[in-house]
């Protein structure tokens, strides 16, 4: 029994929800997936399932594997836990056929809550930074995850809903807070906040450290990531970042706990192609493709802005591999779109004040003025594209070291084909 | 990554939870409500009158506030289930002539959407209306205190009963709940939830004195709450109250109880009548009410034997034993 990680080596949107409904599903060889376990991020995740006969969820707070029966969703002490939109999700769910979702999710009473303030805060700031916009989701993450890092005794947690005398003060402490650092914030009462968390405490389940450990001894758990790898608050090119550790030291970190260090499946997820939401560096950008390839499930967001298209950036990935410890597998997305589109290109080179560059230079993480320093450099990168001679699985496992054990040539779990890893490096289909 | 695209509307959360589990509110909340009923609501009310009328010559004002916050929710359901047992005790037996009861209710001026909630004085069934309008808060436990003093701070100043102010007899009021005031009446709270220039807090000892000038008050704390037994909180409110703190070990003989504490203030009937009156409707609250009412019904005998010696021997302590 191994368990996987899946994290998204890029800017996010390569199909982690694809990926893990499919590890849940009956068609993976690996034997039946109980759980999903999420690992880092919130409410501002948004991944698409797309189910054979046509059903379509956008997963925020629920795992990937909910569409498929008794797979089960627990909320690490990483995520930062939205009640309100939980609710409202859990109901698309119910009108999707999938009457109980809310029955199987399961929340560790630590994880921080992202609260309407926080939301306020968001779009405020993000607001008053005009054009220089990081490219917030406007969800209240950065917000969240700020706060309890300055008032870490007063940040509102999952417990707390469960006694609302204690929950009061603290929405009332970052209502006042927020306020007075940005003004009067369009956000509701906090006695509606406290009805309403209540509400989610008396319908999901609240548990503490010592469930997560008995769920991965009982069977295979996929930990299903949010975002990418090159936005993380540390290695990612700042300031556009999100204030979330996307690599996969959280789930690693939970593993460790439960005395099963580095003995999961580090699987990264890939597009044959690359993405972007919103501002900040992205070398291989192609207009073209851009207006090309407009996304089913993506497009310019209020507060993310643009979404934006690219080449398969080989250096940025290396980059993502280095900064996060490396991966075992590959799982490569939208190879339906590779065999239509001749024009998709590979990066495997930047051009930098005519300088050829191969390899990002990575330092210790948290020196964000170092990181910034890099992505004014990025900012500056002209890439070097080359044809994809062969096929798309080949190129890109080689390109990277690394096995590609899925592809997925569609939406559905039926698209999805497991690869053969053939001995040494690269794999057949 | 992507936009949240689902709905983060709190109400809308809030109901479909409720949704989900298959529960409903009560009353006014029922329909959805999140605020204070227009008619309960008590910013800007001059005065709340309890006033003699041709009808009701000799009105006596009781008024009734109860925390509607955790488990004192069900206190406006046990109050209107027995409503017309209250009204019958106090007028058939003749306690009171001319009752007029006023509902209110109390939250947590910090925190709840509803810290106050006040009904008219009214003579008839019209105060059924308005316990059916309270809104009932979803909170509870935790920090021991609820903004009783805001509610005692609008009673001593924003009511007007002919019965104290014509006749020089105090009036009833009944604070039902399971926790503490804050130590102060807070002028911020009190501008905002009722509309007063105030501009220093005032020790809720303060008001307390004001009102107590005005009303008989009583302070019930019924078992099952979360601090029945707690010193802390049965000790604040003795020492505000002294022996006015009734601690009920029934909820829902809350309304007898009520009926019987007017009846012995009113000189009507010692303990012993009131119980066999509530024998007579058919109560089976009558062990818990005199459990209840030993303490102030003791000291109104001793009351009693100052004044009419003679009145020793039918004094609580016959009822008691009864029991």
């Amino acid at each position: 029994m191994t368990h996987d990680i899946v994290v998204d080596l890029g800017y996010g949107d390569a199909g982690k929800g694809t990926v893990v409904d499919w590890l849940c599903s009956p068609a993976n060889g690996g034997g039946p997936v109980p759980a999903v376990v999420r690992f880092n991020g919130g409410a501002q995740a948004a991944h698409n399932v797309v189910t054979p006969d046509g059903r379509h969820h956008t997963f925020a707070q629920f795992g990937s594997g909910t569409f498929h029966a008794g797979v089960l969703t627990h909320l690490s002490r990483y995520v930062l836990v939205d009640p309100l939109a939980l609710v409202a999700e859990a109901d698309h769910l119910v009108a999707l056929g999938v009457p109980d979702a809310l029955d199987r999710l399961t929340v560790d009473r630590r994880a921080l809550l992202t609260t309407p303030y926080h939301r306020a805060a968001n779009r405020a700031r993000e607001i008053a930074r005009g054009a220089a916009r990081h490219g917030s989701c406007g969800v209240g993450i950065g917000e969240t995850a700020a706060y309890a890092l300055a008032y870490e005794d007063d940040a509102p947690r999952v417990g707390d809903c469960a006694d609302p005398r204690v929950l009061c003060r603290k929405l009332t402490l970052v209502r006042d807070r927020l306020s007075e650092e940005l003004g009067e914030l369009q956000a509701p009462l906090v006695a509606a906040c406290v009805e309403a968390f209540r509400a989610f405490a008396g319908s999901v389940r609240l548990v503490d450290d010592a469930y997560l450990p008995r769920l991965l001894r009982r069977g295979r758990v996929v930990f299903e990531g949010a975002q990418g790898v090159l936005l993380d608050e540390w290695q990612g090119f700042h300031p556009y970042t999100t204030w979330s550790t996307t690599t996969f030291a959280n789930a690693e970190a939970l593993l460790a706990e439960a005395g099963l260090a580095g003995s999961a499946r580090r699987l990264g997820v890939l597009r044959t192609y690359a993405t972007r939401h919103g501002p900040g560096p992205f070398v291989t950008e192609d207009t073209a493709l851009t207006a090309g390839l407009p996304d089913r499930h993506n497009s310019h967001g209020q507060w993310q802005g643009a979404f934006r298209v690219g080449h398969f950036d080989a250096v940025a990935i290396r980059y993502a591999l280095e900064v996060s410890g490396g991966a075992d597998a590959l799982a490569l997305t939208h190879l339906d779109v590779a065999q239509a589109r001749a024009d998709l290109r590979i990066c495997r080179a930047y051009e930098i004040d005519d300088q050829r560059v191969e390899r990002l230079p990575v330092g210790p993480a948290g020196d964000l003025d170092r990181q910034a320093r890099l992505a004014r450099r990025l900012l500056a990168a002209r890439p070097v594209c080359g044809r994809v001679a062969g096929g798309w699985i080949e190129t890109v496992g080689e390109a990277l070291d690394l096995p590609v054990v899925l592809g997925s040539f569609g939406p559905t779990a039926a698209d999805k084909r497991e690869l053969r890893v053939r001995a040494g490096r690269g794999a057949a289909a | 990554m992507g936009s949240g695209r689902w709905s983060t509307d709190v109400f809308d959360a809030a109901a479909r939870y409720r949704a989900a589990r298959g529960v409903s509110a009560f009353a006014y909340s029922d329909g959805g409500a999140t605020a204070v009923h227009p008619s309960l609501d008590p910013y800007g009310v001059t005065r709340r009158e309890s006033r003699d009328s041709d009808e009701h010559p000799e009105s006596v004002a009781i008024a009734v506030l109860f925390d509607v916050t955790g488990s004192m929710r069900t206190v406006p359901r046990a109050l209107q289930a027995r409503l017309p047992e209250l009204l019958g005790l106090l007028l058939r037996k003749g306690y009171v002539t001319h009752p007029q009861i006023l509902f209110g209710a109390i939250g947590d001026a910090t925190c709840d959407w509803a810290p106050l909630q006040i009904g008219q004085f009214e003579s008839d069934n019209r105060m059924d209306d308005d316990l059916g309008r309270i809104l009932l808060e979803g909170g509870g436990g935790g920090q021991k205190t609820e903004s009783y003093e805001l509610a005692m701070y609008f009673m001593a100043r924003h009511t007007s009963i002919d019965c104290q102010e014509r006749r020089g007899r105090r009036g009833y009021l009944f604070l039902i709940g399971d926790e503490m005031p804050y130590a102060r009446v807070k002028a911020p709270e009190v501008r905002r939830l009722i509309g007063d220039e105030m501009v220093e807090d005032l020790p809720v000892e303060a008001i307390v004195a004001e009102l107590t000038r005005k009303y008989d008050v009583y302070y019930i704390l019924p078992h099952g709450s979360s601090y029945v037994g707690d010193h802390e909180v049965l000790g604040r409110w003795r020492r505000l109250l002294g022996q006015n703190v009734i601690q009920l070990d029934d909820l829902d003989a809350a309304c007898e109880t009520i009926a019987l504490t007017v009846g012995l203030g009113e000189d009507a009937i010692d303990l012993g009548e009131g119980l066999d009156h509530l024998r007579e409707y058919g109560s089976r609250s009558g062990a818990s009410v005199s459990r209840a009412l030993a303490t102030i019904a003791a000291d109104r005998a001793m009351v009693a034997v100052s004044a009419v010696p003679g009145d020793l021997g039918t004094g609580a302590s016959g009822g008691i034993v009864r029991l």
